[in-house]
Order: structure tokens, then C-alpha cells, then sequence
């Protein structure tokens, strides 16, 4: 296929430009503007549908990401799909997102991470404490004091249920 | 009378790590290669 074949690659392949551009400047209202200039021609361009529910993320518009994941089911979006529920306080179903996405197969580090933080608003603390120390273990980011405040948070929810001795953190 | 003070816990800071992992996919292939015009970008 030559490049800009068509007018319609054309604006595709501009559109693109700019959601890139935008998206790298962390303008997401801009990008998703490009993002649908792309879906108004090619409205089933999965890496475009797959640009416009980060954008709507990024914009905090999670009841618009998830009608939109719903309504195009883009099941391959399991992280971002999870990610809305999470957020729209369905922490039952947002587990059960990833649960049934992942199979046996062991998490990547997006998935491992918000389910993590799932159970911690299920109040699993248990799970989520082992959760985290596996996290911590095996991750070196530059959110490693984030992470280990938030084990603490763990820890400290834990250390209220008198029935159970208060766990040491790493 | 005033009732003794006692201590409360406070809810603890909980930060959003994944929120970190909310990205664009990769654009690579779609984006226009300086240098390759004329190649074939697709194939």
C-alpha cells in the first residue's frame, strides 16, 4: 500500500500526528478530539478505540469510558474496563473483570496493580497485603514510596481486627 | 462533663498505582516514518 492513498488515510494518518502530539503534552481533550476525527471515518480502528478510552480515563470521564467500552465491546480492554469499574466504586465486578480475563495465567504488572488496590477497597487486606509484598519484591519504579505507603495502609487496616497480630512490612 | 478524649484511627493514605498504567497504546505504525518515505511501511 503507497502512503496517503486515499484523502481518508490521509486524515487518518495526520489525526494519528496529533493524538500523539497531544497525548505526549498530556493534552487528552485535545487528543480525543483527533481520536474521533479517526473514528468519524474509521469508526472500528481498534487502536483508535483503544485511544479514546485512554483519553476519557485521562479526563476522569469513567461512566463515558465505560459506556463506550460497553457499547463497542472492546473485550480485549480488560485492564482499562476494570479500571473503570474500580473507579465507579464496582469493586466486585472490577475484580471479576480481571479474574475471568486472566485465567491461569499469572498477571502483568497493570493488571497485578489494580488488583491489588481492588482488594484493598474489598477489604481482603489478607490477599492484598501478600499482594503487595509480591508487587514490591519483584518491581523497581519510581512509585516504590507510593506502594510501600500504601502497604502500610494495609497493614494498618489489619492491625484493627484484634483477632489478628499486627503484620510485619518489609 | 465532657467525655474523656480517645484516640481514633485515621483512614489511612491510599495512593492509585494504576492509574499510572492508563496509556496510549503504541502509535509506532501509525505515525509517519521520516526517512522511509517511498519504502513500504506496512509490509
Amino acid at each position: 500500500m503507497s502512503k496517503d492513498a486515499t484523502p481518508k488515510e490521509a486524515l487518518i494518518k495526520a489525526a494519528y500526528a496529533d493524538v500523539h502530539k497531544f497525548g505526549n503534552n498530556r493534552e487528552f481533550d485535545k487528543a480525543v478530539k483527533a481520536v474521533n476525527r479517526i473514528l468519524g471515518v474509521a469508526p472500528d480502528d481498534p487502536t483508535a478505540l483503544h485511544c479514546k478510552v485512554v483519553c476519557l480515563l485521562q479526563l476522569s470521564k469513567f461512566e463515558e469510558a465505560y459506556k463506550f467500552i460497553e457499547k463497542n465491546r472492546l473485550s480485549s480492554l480488560v485492564f482499562e474496563k476494570s479500571y473503570c469499574e474500580y473507579r465507579l466504586n464496582k469493586q466486585a465486578q472490577a475484580l471479576k473483570t480481571i479474574d475471568d480475563a486472566a485465567g491461569a495465567q499469572p498477571l502483568p504488572p497493570n493488571l497485578k496493580e489494580l488488583r491489588t488496590q481492588i482488594l484493598y477497597r474489598l477489604e481482603r487486606y489478607d490477599e492484598c497485603l501478600d499482594s503487595y509484598k509480591d508487587i514490591i519484591k519483584n518491581t523497581s519504579d519510581e512509585y516504590e514510596d507510593e506502594r510501600r505507603t500504601n502497604l502500610s495502609a494495609v497493614a494498618a487496616n489489619l492491625a484493627l481486627d484484634k483477632n489478628k497480630d499486627v503484620p510485619e512490612v518489609p | 462533663l465532657t467525655p474523656d478524649m480517645e484516640p481514633i484511627p485515621c483512614k489511612p493514605l491510599f495512593f492509585d498505582l494504576a492509574m499510572n498504567y492508563v496509556e496510549l497504546p503504541s502509535l509506532e505504525d501509525k505515525l509517519e516514518q521520516e526517512g522511509k518515505k517511498g519504502a513500504s511501511i506496512t509490509g
